[in-house]
């Protein structure tokens, strides 16, 4: 089948029901996007489809043919990183880091479908299982970054 | 050598040259014997800690290349607790460089590296002398992380190695210059002659200094100097873990790699006989090869770790099933049969307890606690990488230990140590869980079995959350008898659990096992309490069981933390005595901890709480003194919402306020999820819980506000990653208790009918 994958396509020959997941890690070695239960519960492997934030854990790879994959390699474009990573550099949120591709994901898509997201907005839309506990500064970076109205930033390091 | 499918191009670079070199260190180091401290001494100076990369080793962290950058040997696991910027801090401090222009490496598990206070609990100095003990714990050597020991075992260490390789550049720089050293000083990546202002760049200065020899130890940097050492300074693994490039076990890559998941015995330390259906299992996509290892599972090798998934979960095996009787109701039984009989051990036994019990006057208290066992239930779920080809052994793995991970592959895969090389990746969680032996163990088997093909070996979340090394059932009764004066007359407390230390390091390190009754791990917390008593009385009942117990973050702290600090607050009710004050009276001889419980009541406003429902704990734990206040707002009869949490923590010198503060944070919301949420359970022989959210954890909207102050005292550093936890479940319930008068005395919180939005 063909996906499309930040903004590249990518052909792989697996099976239809493989879920998106185990494409991108293991046939395509886009390992950002992690596996945390399989189950769509703890949101670590949470990508974009046509903008809109899914778990690809218990999502078929046949089900994004035809629809526009981001995943978190592909929210930094041409060396610049979005709003929501320069609010995630300014709180220092990340811990041991596994979860956070699936949080950045999942605040990314909220951000874009409320740009200045209430704290009740961000209990609903952020769901993912942290198990460091960063959930204080992942509310504040998404504070920060919704109030972020420069477009682009250099890349840091 | 297995070629990576990513870009990883400096370990490319010296993965054949560490090959060569880890065999000299080792044969080195078996042979010292007396004299050891000689040979500690030129080995700190020699050694390199092999993937420094090009360059010249000042000493085995530190080494200098040319064109100035400078690459850190940290051999400490970043599992999140912020060491691969902590570590650096203390070295930067003194090596007058920015730390974000350090890089850093994980080292082989050598003898310079190893973690002394783990075992000794006290700071060690390579620099000025090792005692007999550290020697000796170098020399195994025991490189590992974990009992929030990092910044306290390395707190000289690193502050001397910057130093010496400061004074190394300087006296090479003063040479060239021809001037007294004194009229030379160093500062950012520059040694300055200060007579005309001359510079040179310490990589114009490296390949000589690395010959020179320091003649006196220089004098490290007053506290009032420090630049770099307790400031916020941005972790240098963050920029990494935000676009997906930081690479954790289970991100390797390599070229031709197949993947391999376990499936464990379905009860607790049973034989898997047969598969009964190889040839279908075979038959499936992408299947490479089924067997049964030797260490217990069996283990399904296939090209995609989905596919190996799908196979493993379609095996049907034949199993001796031992244990199958094995159920959370038998080991209550267990637990009550215990409670009644005759402690195997009196570990504290102060005055004359039963006399002061038993006297007329004050109030007599008796309360029994119970908690369950717990999961650790890492986001990244076990797993290892290994290659074995032609006598030679590389593995990429996210563990806590790298000598432990060593001494396994060698018993796994026959290769000689020499020839075992160990690539530590990123940790996805730790919290106790990746200083086991079993993953690695599992992941050697499958390597052996297709040598030449680098294999990944998996667990499911399934697999992970059903066969952990689990924070013990514990069961608690506690007796106090509170004079009219409000003072403890007599406390006592007999505790029931299997003996985590034993059973743990019977795993991981058995010539360090203590017996159970020896274990502290048992009672920490109770058996320490400072609160002032007139007798004292600590017993412990070892409970035997076949379910495996392991380090879980704060270990005992986590469920004694909870009993004793609950308990204090049923004294401080009984007494009629505010729970703040009542603590407060009984801390005259500890003015450290009096300065903690002072400063978290001053953060809550506990003198004026209005319609807040607070409560407190204070619990010190690896050597940190953490006061928390609970701020609780009730919703509806058992209905409620932790609207904030306030923490005083006192961990002497501290580093890095803002990962002080992450980790504390960090530490609150995992006691949190286990106050509210967290119990294993068992039947069967088998443990119940199989993923999230039946396994539930805290998220965002359950997360309380939680504000963090550290004290400002001048005093050796105590442990960070693992404080934070202990006190939150008492001070949680302590303001249940202030909400509702109910006294919650078995956990979690979500069993008995409480709700939390």
């Amino acid at each position: 089948m063909e996906l499309s994958i930040n903004g590249r396509i990518y052909k792989v020959e697996v099976e239809e029901h493989m879920p998106l997941l185990w494409v991108l890690r293991d046939e395509l070695n886009l390992t950002g996007t992690k596996y945390g239960c399989g189950v769509a519960s703890c949101g670590s492997c949470t990508v974009h489809l046509d903008g809109v934030a899914v778990r690809t854990c218990t999502l078929p790879a046949s089900a994004s043919i035809g629809k526009e994959i981001t995943t978190v390699e592909g929210i930094s474009r041409d060396g610049k990183i979005s709003a929501i990573q320069r609010a995630w550099i300014a709180h220092q949120v990340p811990q041991c880091g596994y979860c956070q591709s699936g949080m950045i994901m999942a605040a990314e898509a909220l951000l874009r479908e409320k740009p200045d997201p209430t704290d009740e907005d961000i209990d609903q839309a952020i769901t993912n299982i942290c198990r460091c506990g960063t959930y204080q500064r992942v509310r504040a970076a998404i504070h920060t970054a919704a109030k972020d109205d420069e477009d682009v930033s250099p890349v840091i390091g | 050598m297995a070629k990576d499918n990513k870009e990883r191009s400096t370990l490319k670079k010296w993965s054949r040259r560490a090959f060569i070199g880890v065999g000299g260190l080792a044969g080195v180091g078996l042979v010292a014997g007396v004299g050891g401290y000689m040979y500690m001494k030129s080995a700190v100076r020699k050694y390199s800690g092999y993937g420094l990369g090009d360059g010249n080793t000042m000493n085995a962290w530190i080494t200098i290349a040319p064109d100035n950058s400078i690459t850190l040997a940290i051999p400490r696991a970043e599992m999140g607790q912020g060491v691969y910027t902590s570590l650096p801090q203390l070295v930067a401090e003194e090596l007058e460089v920015e730390v974000a222009a350090l890089k850093v490496v994980h080292p082989q598990p050598e003898s310079p590296y190893s973690n002394t206070f783990i075992l000794t609990q006290e700071v060690p100095n390579i620099y000025k002398s090792y005692t007999v003990m550290e020697t000796m714990y170098s020399f195994l050597p025991i490189v590992a992380t974990g009992g929030s020991t990092s910044v306290a075992d390395a707190w000289y260490n690193l502050r001397y190695a910057g130093a010496t390789a400061r004074e190394a550049l300087i006296q090479v720089a003063a040479n060239r210059w021809n001037v007294d050293p004194q009229n030379c000083r160093a500062e950012n990546g520059h040694v300055i002659n200060t007579g005309n202002q001359e510079r040179f760049t310490y990589g114009e200065l490296a390949e000589d200094a690395a010959t020179i020899e320091i003649k006196e130890l220089p004098k490290l940097k007053d506290r009032k100097d420090f630049k770099v050492i307790g400031k916020p300074v941005q972790r240098l693994d963050v920029v990494e873990k935000i676009d997906g490039s930081a690479e954790f076990g289970l991100d390797v890559r390599l070229d031709g790699m197949l993947y391999a998941v376990v499936k464990h015995p379905s009860t607790i330390g049973g034989k898997i006989l047969s598969i009964r259906n190889e040839d279908r299992i075979m038959g499936m996509r992408g299947v490479k090869k089924i067997f049964i290892s030797e260490y217990g599972p069996a283990i399904v090798i296939a090209d995609n770790t989905w596919r190996a998934s799908m196979a493993a979960k379609a095996l049907d095996l034949e199993e001796d099933g031992v244990n199958k009787e094995l159920s959370t109701t038998t080991i209550q039984t267990k637990i009550e049969q215990l409670l009644n009989e005759d402690p195997i051990e009196v570990r504290i036994d102060e005055g004359d307890v039963d006399a002061a019990m038993s006297a007329d006057g004050g109030t007599l208290l008796e309360a029994r606690y119970d908690v369950p066992y717990l999961a650790h239930a890492t986001m990244e779920p076990m797993n290892c990488t290994v290659l074995v080809d032609e006598g030679r052994c590389e593995c990429w793995v996210g563990h806590q230990a790298s000598s432990v991970v060593h001494n396994l592959l060698r018993e796994a895969t026959g290769v000689k140590k020499k020839n075992i090389h160990i690539h530590t990746t990123y940790l996805g969680g730790g919290f106790g869980r990746r200083a086991e032996p079993d993953f690695v163990r599992f992941a050697g088997s499958a390597a052996k079995e297709m040598p030449g093909v680098p294999v990944q070996t998996f667990f499911t979340r399934e697999e992970d959350m059903q066969n952990d090394m689990y924070r013990p059932m514990a069961s608690c009764v506690l007796k106090a008898k509170v004079n009219p004066a409000g003072e403890l007359e007599a406390f006592d407390s007999m505790s029931v659990l299997q003996s985590t230390a034993h059973n743990s390091l019977m795993r991981i390190m058995p010539s360090m096992a203590t017996p159970p009754e020896k274990d502290e791990t048992t009672v920490e917390g109770i058996e320490d309490m400072v609160y002032s008593m007139k007798n004292r009385r600590v017993s412990f009942g070892n409970l035997e069981l076949p379910i495996q117990v392991g380090f879980w973050r704060s270990v005992g702290f986590s469920q004694n933390g909870f009993f004793a600090e609950s308990f204090m607050d049923e004294c401080a009710h009984s007494a009629g005595v505010d729970p703040y004050l009542f603590r407060k009276s009984k801390l005259k001889d500890h003015p450290r901890f009096e300065a903690v419980l002072d400063k978290v009541a001053e953060m809550s406003n506990w003198s004026d709480k209005g319609g807040r429902h607070l409560g407190i704990a204070l619990i010190k734990s690896f050597g940190s003194i953490v006061g928390e206040v609970a701020e609780l707002r009730q919703i509806g009869e058992k209905e409620f919402k932790l609207d904030k949490v306030y923490c005083a923590v006192d961990c002497g010198n501290y580093v890095n306020p803002d990962i002080i503060e992450a980790q504390i944070q960090g530490g609150v919301v995992f006691g949190l999820t286990a106050a509210l949420y967290g119990e294993i359970t068992w039947a069967n022989g088998a443990v119940q819980q199989m993923n999230f959210p039946q396994y539930e954890m805290v998220r965002m909207n359950v997360c309380p506000e939680i504000e963090v102050e550290i004290m400002e005292v001048d005093e050796l550093p105590g442990g960070i990653g693992e404080p934070g936890t202990p006190p939150i479940a008492p001070a949680l319930t302590n303001a249940i208790f202030t909400a509702t008068g109910q006294r919650v005395r078995s956990l979690p919180l979500v069993k008995y009918g409480y709700k939390f939005v």
